[in-house]
């Protein structure tokens, strides 16, 4: 019964991200498989050991994009919800349980998490078959008989749809608070209600950035020693930057704030800065996929810069212990590749992004119909958009930048500090890495504002007064 | 030669205007060629039943949505084929409103909702004006409530923000659209008499469209819409005559 008038729509953000996350894990299984064939063909017996390696490389890029994906997809669910307040408030007002609602709007993840993961795998195979035919048509790699995957590659689509499912199950919380009231109560728009105090969470999010920072220090003291307190930092790394992701609700909300103060005090700007904020869990998650794209992609390049600085000058001084120390273009290459792979994941936080705004453009529609009414330009409307778009992209890359700047640093300084002559090493940044993530920071706020300011530019004045 | 509208001391009129929605089989008249001017510095009340196109006209009148035949001005302005750009501007400048319910902005607090007219137009209220929105934040009763936002306040407290940014830019025209109709009674009457007290004391033009024969009884002048065409305007009646007109309407149809 339920499932015959529920409504559905606004899944396409949600397919988008689950058949992108299978098709990377997919491929990325796939090319492992087939770069090990390659290197266990040119150097024998090294075969399980090389294989390993890359499979475990593969495992971390996957996770965290299951992971960013996860974060994206259960944003959408919960503005999904959020935008279906009243047909569910109808729903309970019929006298459907709330529980049951819920259980319904999780099976519509399930639904698009199967989708996604099925499209993905198609996609991931088809591509990595295509590449292999077309590097071996180049001569890049030799003609061998390359495995077509075996039953790992089920691995990535399964654990996608099963994460969406879950992602559409937390986004979906929502729904146990909706009320049979608000489907005929008044059509004023009711104070912002999102839970923001989340006591536990916070606590939690505090004591593994506490000890991990903790960690981290020690780790770059250790590593005026012994190379191996590099151990030490990653562990800290990833439990801080767990913290911080925990604690995105309370960390990101103020920088929202800043950016939006710094885009200045015209009425677009300043409604968008408003708005960026208004739902701080919402641009918080939507913001948060993108810092930890950034922070990943900065991590690696940062600390591979400081490597290099470090080999330079350590040659410069002692030429003859450092002859012929090749490692710069093998370097060069893990950086970009690692770069590429992990800039996926802040490809799939970027539909996040797209997905937030339209429909925060959707639930606004009768606040944007009063502003036209009172004289807000489509020019405005635009301008209001682009803000809005630029103070959520540019708090995400600069957060993102800043911490990435800090933990390939303190990676680097952990791992080389030991080094004769390295001591204490200054972080180094790449001006490449500044300018690009400039420009994709550029590029993410445009091409995110476009469908939802369409979106917002059709808002008509008349539906501010259509009282509904 | 034409007459011009403030010739007629009019601050509005229509002429001939129809609005017609869907096509062939499926064509919906609101507005069938109707002419009509709203008085300069008076209030004046739209009335009809549900579907009579009083709400279709007030939104042609404001620039909110174009005549499929017809003419449209606003004070000497011809608004009837401006495009989307020129309307906003007129909108933001010459016109006001009040509308049944969300009326704020809920991002903004009430200062800044009632200077966003303003703030859209992009310039500052000068001396003289900001003396003026001084007196009606005063006389309005909002002093204590500048900070507050949008949620924070009653439903009267909303309206009257509503008619604070209305009147704040001195506009040519006030629309008020079932102002009360959010309202409980005793509430709905302060805003009512607000409304009055606007264009009586500082010679604001006002239209309101509404249903309610005791609202209508605080404007001017009342005229009445049905199958969306005028059929009848009277001066300042009572409530039970209103009621008595309107009840007649709903026997004859």
């Amino acid at each position: 019964m339920i499932a015959s008038v529920r409504p559905r729509g606004g899944h396409g953000a949600s397919i988008l991200v689950a058949t992108l996350s299978s098709a990377f894990g997919v491929a990325l299984l796939l090319a492992t498989d087939v770069l090990s064939a390659y290197i266990t063909a040119s150097r024998l017996g090294e075969h399980a050991s090389v294989r390993l390696v890359l499979l475990i490389v593969a495992a971390v890029f996957i996770v965290i994009a299951v992971y960013v994906g996860a974060i994206v997809t259960t944003n959408t669910f919960a503005t999904i919800v959020a935008g279906r307040t009243r047909t569910l408030a109808l729903m309970r007002l019929i006298g459907a349980e709330a529980a049951r609602l819920r259980t319904s709007v999780a099976r519509e993840g399930l639904a698009v998490g199967c989708i996604g993961a099925a499209l993905g795998t198609v996609i991931g195979f088809v591509l990595v078959l295509l590449g292999t035919r077309a590097v071996v048509a180049w001569g890049i790699l030799p003609n061998l008989n390359y495995p077509m995957g075996d039953w790992t590659i089920i691995i990535p689509p399964v654990v996608v749809a099963l994460t969406t499912w879950l992602s559409s199950w937390v986004g979906s919380r929502r729904v146990l608070s909706v009320t049979p009231l608000q489907a005929v109560g008044d059509s004023v728009e009711s104070a912002p209600s999102e839970v923001t105090g989340r006591r536990g969470r916070n606590i939690v999010s505090l004591c593994l950035f506490a000890v991990g920072t903790a960690l981290l220090g020690a780790g770059v003291l250790v590593g005026l020693v012994s190379p191996f307190a590099m151990l030490i930092a990653l562990v800290g790394g990833v439990l801080s930057f767990t913290g911080l992701i925990l604690g995105a609700g309370v960390i990101m909300p103020p920088m929202l704030r800043l950016v939006g103060v710094a885009l200045g005090t015209s009425v677009p700007a300043h409604l968008a800065a408003a708005n960026a904020v208004r739902h701080p869990e919402r641009s918080s998650r939507t913001a948060i996929g993108l810092v930890i794209g950034v922070t990943l992609v900065t991590m690696f390049t940062v600390a591979a810069q400081c490597y290099q600085n470090v080999l330079t000058s350590a040659a410069s001084n002692e030429p003859d212990l450092y002859a012929g120390s090749g490692m710069n273009p093998v370097m060069t290459a893990t950086v970009v590749v690692f770069s590429v792979l992990v800039g996926f994941s802040a490809a799939i936080a970027a539909v996040g992004m797209v997905n937030s705004l339209s429909l925060s453009v959707l639930q606004r529609r009768r606040e944007l119909g009063l502003l036209r009414a009172l004289g807000l330009s489509s020019i405005q409307v635009r301008g209001m958009m682009l803000a809005e778009s630029a103070q959520l992209a540019i708090a995400a890359v600069v957060t993102g930048l800043v911490l990435g700047v800090f933990y390939g640093w303190a990676g680097a300084q952990s791992l080389l500090g030991s080094l004769r002559g390295a001591g204490l090493i200054a972080p180094a940044v790449p001006w490449m890495l500044l300018a690009i993530a400039a420009a994709a920071c550029a590029v993410l706020a445009v091409a995110a504002s476009i469908a939802p300011t369409r979106r917002a530019v059709r808002t008509s004045p008349m539906e501010a007064i259509a009282t509904d | 030669m034409d007459i011009t509208t403030s010739h007629l001391g009019l601050v509005a009129r229509v002429a001939n205007a129809s609005k017609s929605y869907g096509e062939a089989d499926g064509l919906v008249t609101a507005l069938n060629a109707v002419s009509l001017g709203i008085e300069r510095g008076r209030f004046t009340a739209i009335m009809g039943p549900s579907g009579s196109g009083k709400s279709t006209l007030m939104h042609i009148m404001a620039g909110l949505d174009s005549v499929t035949e017809g003419r449209v001005w606003l004070g000497d302005t011809e608004i009837t084929s401006m495009r989307d750009a020129q309307l906003t501007r007129v909108r933001r400048r010459r016109v006001g409103f009040v509308f049944q319910a969300f009326n704020l902005v809920p991002t903004l607090d009430v200062r800044g909702n009632i200077l966003l007219p303003f703030e859209l137009d992009g310039r500052r209220p000068d001396a003289d004006e900001q003396r003026w929105i001084h007196t009606l934040i005063d006389s309005l009763g909002l002093a204590g409530r500048l900070d507050h936002r949008p949620h924070q306040l009653s439903g009267g407290q909303q309206q009257r923000v509503a008619i604070a940014r209305a009147l704040g830019t001195r506009p040519e025209l006030i629309f008020a659209d079932e102002p009360t109709g959010n309202l409980d009674s005793r509430t709905g009457r302060e805003v009512l008499s607000l409304l009055a007290a606007a264009s009586t004391d500082y010679g604001q033009s006002i239209a309101m469209v509404t249903h309610d024969p005791v609202a209508a009884s605080y404007a001017d002048r009342i005229v009445f819409l049905a199958d969306g065409a005028v059929v009848h305007e009277r001066p300042r009646s009572t409530p039970e005559e209103i009621s008595t007109y309107m009840l007649g309407m709903e026997r004859a149809a």
